[in-house]
């Protein structure tokens, strides 16, 4: 019988102390600071503007562009497609399941990169995955599908490719104008050459 | 930090081969509880043997401040662990069938597996029986299909609904359990029969 009456009151004062402890909220998705700095110098987190003008044109459910600018300013120019989710509003019940899923790659953007970078900070700290930005904002964005820039000749020869690229780009976003053509080098033709004579005799 | 492995971070079949090794576990622990033995399940019914409480307070008890001293150690993520669905009306309805199952076949599902391992042939007949019922609910299932599904309340925590602490919970059903203990002892005491442990 004494067993049981130890038994049970160590069971009732175990009972005790949890009662006592204070409840607490444990996360293991959320990064400490440390990690987070290891996520940022990774810098894997930022998408290309030209990736994303691809990802637009060729309508890549992959990607879901989310617009962290206010209101007003989303109203007033947007990319194509894309959620407007204000900074304030961030962690709105309401934008929860689009902020935190697995299933597309977020891609914040702002002006420049600053509000995006915060808001891709606050939500990789909650431990949130598939969060991107833009690389530049929407100014890079301007300054390379929008309106790029001629290469100097000198550039490399990919400065060429990727200038004709975002040429059909710009076309693609503003309907205005073809590409111009980029080069006045005639094609080469093919000089005549004698023939090789064929290999004769032996065992052929 | 625990869980140690989260649900959706594994492959359905390394998940069924944990499955399979806590089951061995469990199945082992029925076994050693003497829960393959229908007249001490069914002594719970008729308050000769209230094993069948202990052992499964005594679980409940054991994980139940396990989980909290580890929560509060920080060992815990307690937001990703999973917790069942409840489902009203068909946890009634299925509680009634299970309890009536249990005391006129003096198995439940898991102990008539465990019964049967050890060769009893009631245990068989049990799981025949269960298999035929379930065959029957699959083939009919349109017909249950409303009252299955009526009634879903999510993963309700009891202390969430009660707006208790999870810790103060806790204490209230320990000092329960010890209370059945108790009396569950003393009812032994009144209806006790004779040793039958040498029969089977």
């Amino acid at each position: 019988m004494k067993i049981r009456f130890v038994l049970s009151i160590v069971l009732v004062c175990l009972g005790l102390v949890a009662a006592i402890l204070p409840q607490r909220q444990n996360s293991s998705m959320e990064l400490d600071a440390k990690q987070l700095l290891n996520e940022i110098q990774l810098e894997n987190y930022m998408i290309s503007v030209d990736e994303m003008a691809n990802a637009l044109i060729n309508n890549d459910p992959e990607y879901q562009l989310i617009d962290v600018r206010s209101e007003e300013a989303f109203k007033a120019y947007s990319l194509p497609g894309a959620l407007n989710i204000p900074f304030e509003k961030l962690f709105d019940e309401a934008w929860a399941p689009y902020i935190d899923q697995v299933a597309r790659k977020n891609v914040f953007y702002s002006n420049g990169t600053t509000l995006a970078s915060e808001v891709w900070m606050l939500t990789r700290q909650k431990g949130f995955k598939n969060n991107y930005i833009l690389r530049g904002g929407l100014n890079n964005w301007y300054a390379t599908v929008l309106d790029p820039k001629e290469p100097v000749a000198t550039d490399g020869e990919e400065a060429f490719f990727d200038y004709r690229a975002r040429l059909g780009m710009k076309q693609f976003f503003t309907g205005e104008g073809t590409p111009a053509s980029t080069s006045n080098v005639k094609a080469k033709k093919p000089v005549p050459r004698r023939k090789k004579k064929m290999v004769a005799g032996g065992c052929s | 930090m625990g869980p140690i492995i989260p649900l959706f971070e594994i492959s359905e079949e390394i998940n069924l081969l944990i499955a399979f090794l806590i089951g061995l576990g469990f199945g082992f622990a029925l076994e050693q509880a003497g829960f393959s033995s229908s007249r001490k399940l069914a002594g719970m019914f008729y308050g000769y043997d209230i094993t069948v409480l202990k052992v499964f307070f005594t679980a409940a008890i054991t994980a139940m401040l396990g989980l909290l001293f580890m929560n509060y150690l920080g060992m815990i993520d307690m937001s990703i662990v999973y917790v069942n669905e409840y489902f009203m009306s068909s946890a009634i309805v299925g509680g009634v069938i299970m309890g009536a199952g249990f005391i006129i076949g003096g198995f439940c599902p898991g102990t008539s597996v465990c019964a049967a391992a050890i060769g009893k042939i009631d245990a068989m007949y049990f799981i025949g029986g269960s298999l035929i019922g379930i065959l029957l609910f699959g083939q009919t299932y349109p017909l249950w299909e409303h009252l299955h599904n009526a009634q879903q309340l999510g993963s309700l925590k009891l202390s969430d609904t009660l707006g208790l602490p999870d810790g103060l919970l806790g204490l209230i059903v320990i000092v329960a359990a010890v209370g059945m203990f108790w009396i569950g002892e003393m009812a032994e005491k009144r209806f006790k029969r004779e040793d039958i442990s040498k029969e089977i």
